[in-house]
């Protein structure tokens, strides 16, 4: 039987205000108590766990109470990108309630909610329709009770913010939702008419914002429930090692610790090293016996290879062929004719997420079950492999999600998360939260990869393009899933090497894949990041070359206007031309292109489409005793609709920080076979002082909602690369920035 | 060995290890998880709180050195939430994550406290203190001065 189910008849959960839950979910006979405070909390599963079956549950993501409350399911993950803001704002708007009134509850991984990873800029977008209808239905079945009710027709009634107004009098939804069960769901509601909407496109204050603000959001690192264990590992520094020797008892005799346990390694795509656990009764505890431990490793004489052999190596293989993954016209033909090929190599390191909390997951196996309460972005592939791990049924094992203290792809992985449902099948019975240290994360991350691309332009005479040849090179994702996969995948080259915008008569995209010592991994934006450093640092470089202005030489470049498809995953979404035109030359306007900048400041421009939206920027920078300093971003976005604009802004500027800490600082390498960086001291982040101003422009322009969390962060580092070349003299070719500097 | 202090107000007494850092005893054995865990070694702020009115960061204070001291965590820096810098907060939806706001708010109390009406660099001084992954930094300037600007008013 599951937890929550034995709960709820002991302890439930008692709503006492608006989207206030009180905490006190029981667990169990041993009459456990999560610790969950009072607020629009998380970690809750939706109908399994409330008080009583709501009245009125048309589907999975609208509840109502006779009482009259609504809860709101969302069943993607909230780490800063908002959805448990616009998500709600959705279904709020189609169902006519008042969002300040509604409770959300996260919904526990489960395939009945359809794809919940919460990743690629997708949760709106694949989220539109469907939420939107499943308001849209609630609405139309509580309009029809009420009209039935009244004995009038349906179309003299209407929805409005909670209650269905009628000829002669009102009801609300309260008192419609034992009605309104009984109606069938209809099959096509009528969705309102944008001009009726009440929240999409408006300015709504992030949901959660209040509690955030006092303390109370619980995080994956917060969790916290009776009779808690702490865990801190100590892993195998190369992901094949194995545990040579170890001894236990100078960790048992620090104070608090209560077990060391040995895990052993996994491979793909589980994808954990083998390690040494120990359990205490604090984190701190935790961490001071895992010092004491000594333990040799045995890594079989394999040691990881440094990043300078392992350049050399991507360098070696975009000299040479690559595979074909884009071929139109003859390259070769177009190269030989040309009055001039110009190339250019462009590097870029591994790089971690380090997200604010570094990964936590606390577990409870008992009775052939487990629980897990944990940051997961992808909570049904957590759960798949939880419950392989411990070969249970899925049915067995229940993921719920917490607040997630940032994630930019690393809490998609599900390793920390195994990693803690192992311990907790050690320790049947008592519940264990795993803490990762910031070293950990930082030291066994699944790494954006570390790349080399080549650009090579054919150039008429008046400096127009007619041959375009790209070859990228990286290990690839797939490794991470499948051992030994070596080629680039197309949707990895398909993140701004074949899809190159530009109308060019004769284009080449060739990859080249590789095996990585490290771990690969998701990291905000993916191969977009070096992509678009490579392609619009070149096009600076060609627009240079041809004597013109670099958004000018853009906007020729792109040619007639189009739609072009790469992949069938853009289908309802080509890459338009024309909309990435109208965001290159709205950018050039807000940013005045082109007007006279004070001494020693430059102005960069890049432009990319990724996540199925656009965005351009322009940047002014200087260099002040050897220190970068940006002064300014101008940036529009073309993201089809902003749902909840106020938030698409907060995803632009915070692209631009991310963008900037990974142009100027971000840079994992490995040195004498061991991950050099650890902590921020030497991974540094920007920081408040380094913020430029930043100017965001949505260009609204009706088509349907695209990625918002993602499409930022790519031209962040090409622009500001281009700025700093009219002030230094140097093409940044080669990420991060900062040391060079420095040099 | 116990060692007492007041958080939030309420004297608390702990036997833990003297050099337990401020924050685990908030965190694990007080259950103040507002406080959070970032970096552990003074680089984040994420774990900032107040000991006797001055903002600190929790990960590497040792809690024997608080002994008969007053700390205010995020949970008590006002009563019901409603310090003017936890408006600002939501005025300006400063949170993205959210996971570092708790550091960041008491760092900026501990700033206007200090200095009521910043400037900005005054604020880039003080908050350059404290990390944050997703990049508010522009609303959080923007909610310390909108914070100010309704203390001066009060």
């Amino acid at each position: 039987m599951n937890y929550f189910d034995k709960d709820t008849q002991k302890s439930p959960f008692k709503v006492s205000r608006r989207g206030v839950l009180q905490a006190g979910l029981g667990l169990g006979a041993s009459g456990l108590v999560l610790g969950f405070r009072p607020g629009r909390t998380l970690a809750k599963p939706s109908s399994a766990a409330t008080d009583a079956q709501p009245a009125f549950a048309p589907n999975l993501f609208v509840e109502i109470e006779e009482t009259g409350k609504v809860r709101l399911i969302v069943h993607r993950t909230e780490m800063g990108q908002g959805v448990r803001t616009s998500l709600p704002m959705m279904l709020a708007d189609e169902l006519e309630v008042d969002i300040d009134q509604v409770e959300l509850v996260q919904a526990v991984g489960d395939k009945k909610y359809g794809n919940q990873n919460t990743d690629g800029s997708t949760s709106i977008r694949l989220n539109w329709e469907p939420l939107r209808q499943a308001g849209a239905a609630a609405r139309e079945m509580l309009v029809q009770a009420a009209a039935k009710k009244w004995g009038v027709a349906a179309d003299q009634c209407r929805a409005e913010q909670g209650k269905v107004i009628g000829p002669d009098g009102e009801l609300t939804y309260g008192e419609l939702a034992v009605l309104a069960a009984r109606e069938e769901v209809p099959d096509k509601p009528e969705l309102k008419d944008p001009s009726d909407y009440r929240y999409i496109g408006k300015k709504v204050t992030g949901l959660d914002v209040p509690d955030m603000v006092q303390g109370k959001s619980t995080y994956g690192m917060d969790v916290r429930l009776p009779g808690m264990v702490y865990a801190s590992i100590e892993r195998s520094p190369t992901i094949a090692g194995k545990l040579g020797s170890f001894d236990p008892a100078p960790a048992m005799a620090v104070r608090g610790v209560q077990k060391v346990l040995t895990l052993e390694a996994r491979s793909q795509p589980m994808n954990t090293n083998a390690s040494v656990a120990v359990v205490a009764d604090s984190t701190w505890n935790a961490m001071e016996g895992r010092k004491a431990l000594e333990i040799e490793w045995d890594s079989g004489g394999k040691t990881l290879e440094s990043s300078d052999d392992y350049r050399a190596k991507l360098e070696a293989l975009v000299d040479g062929e690559g595979n074909a993954v884009r071929s139109e016209g003859d390259w070769a033909a177009a190269r030989d004719g040309a009055a001039k090929v110009l190339e250019a190599r462009y590097h870029g390191p591994y790089l971690v997420h380090a997200p604010m909390e570094p990964l936590a997951a606390t577990a409870l196996v008992k009775d052939g079950k487990c629980e897990l309460w944990v940051p997961a972005q992808d909570p049904q592939t957590a759960r798949q492999r939880v419950a392989a791990l411990l070969d249970m049924p899925l049915e067995n094992v229940t993921v719920n999600v917490t607040f997630l203290g940032g994630g930019f792809g690393r809490k998609s992985k599900p390793d920390f998360i195994i990693e803690a449902a192992s311990i907790a099948q050690q320790l049947e019975g008592t519940p264990v939260k795993l803490v990762w240290s910031r070293e950990d994360e930082v030291k066994h991350g699944f790494y954006r990869a570390q790349n080399m691309q080549k650009l090579q332009a054919a150039v008429d005479g008046e400096g127009g393009l007619v041959g375009w040849r790209h070859h990228t090179a990286f290990p690839t994702i797939i490794s991470t899933f499948m051992a030994g996969a070596t080629d680039p995948n197309p949707f990895e080259v398909g993140m701004g090497a074949t899809n190159l915008p530009y109308a060019v008569p004769n284009v080449q995209v060739e990859a080249s894949g590789l095996t990585s010592d490290l771990r690969i991994g998701w990291l905000r934006s993916v191969c977009n990041t070096f992509h678009a450093h490579a392609v619009n640092c070149f096009m600076d470089e060609l627009a240079e070359d041809a004597g013109k202005d670099p958004v000018d030489y853009r906007l020729a470049m792109l040619g007639e206007d189009r739609k072009l498809k790469f992949s069938p995953r853009e289908d309802p979404y080509p890459l338009e031309t024309a909309r990435l035109r109208r965001v290159i030359e709205r950018t050039a306007e807000n940013a005045s292109w082109g007007s006279k900048l004070a001494d020693g400041m430059g102005h960069g421009f890049a432009a990319h489409f990724s996540f199925l939206s656009y965005v351009g920027m322009a940047l002014k920078a200087s260099v002040e005793e050897g220190k970068v300093k940006v002064h300014e971003v101008d940036c529009v976005l073309d993201c089809g609709t902003a749902i909840s604009p106020d938030s698409v802004v907060a995803q632009m500027e915070g692209a631009v920080a991310f963008g900037l800490s990974m142009a100027l600082y971000g840079e994992i390498t490995v040195r004498d076979g061991v991950v050099r960086q650890s902590n921020f001291h030497n991974y540094p982040m920007l920081r408040i002082n380094e913020m430029p101003k930043v100017n965001v422009e949505i260009l609204q322009t009706g088509n349907p909602p695209s990625g918002v969390g993602e499409p930022g962060v790519p031209p962040v580092a090409p622009a500001l690369a281009n700025a700093l070349y009219p002030v230094t003299g140097k093409r940044f070719r080669d990420l991060p920035i900062a040391p060079q500097l420095k040099a | 060995m116990a060692i007492s202090f007041t958080v939030n107000g309420e004297k608390k007494t702990l036997d833990v290890d003297p050099k337990t850092p401020l924050l685990w005893a908030l965190r694990d054995t007080l259950g103040l998880t507002g406080t959070k865990f970032g970096c552990g070694m003074n680089r984040c702020g994420a774990c900032t709180v107040h000991v006797d009115g001055q903002a600190k960061r929790s990960c590497v204070t040792r809690v024997s050195s608080v002994e008969g001291k007053e700390i205010t965590t995020i949970e008590g820096l006002s009563p019901d939430g409603t310090h003017p810098l936890q408006i600002s907060w939501q005025k300006i939806n400063v949170p993205q994550c959210g996971y570092c706001q708790p550091g960041q708010i008491m760092k900026a109390a501990a700033l206007l406290s200090e200095t009521p009406e910043p400037s900005d660099a005054d604020i880039d001084k003080a908050m350059a203190a404290n990390i944050c992954r997703c990049g508010t930094y522009q609303r959080v300037r923007g909610a310390i001065h909108e914070a100010a600007a309704e203390m001066k008013k009060a």
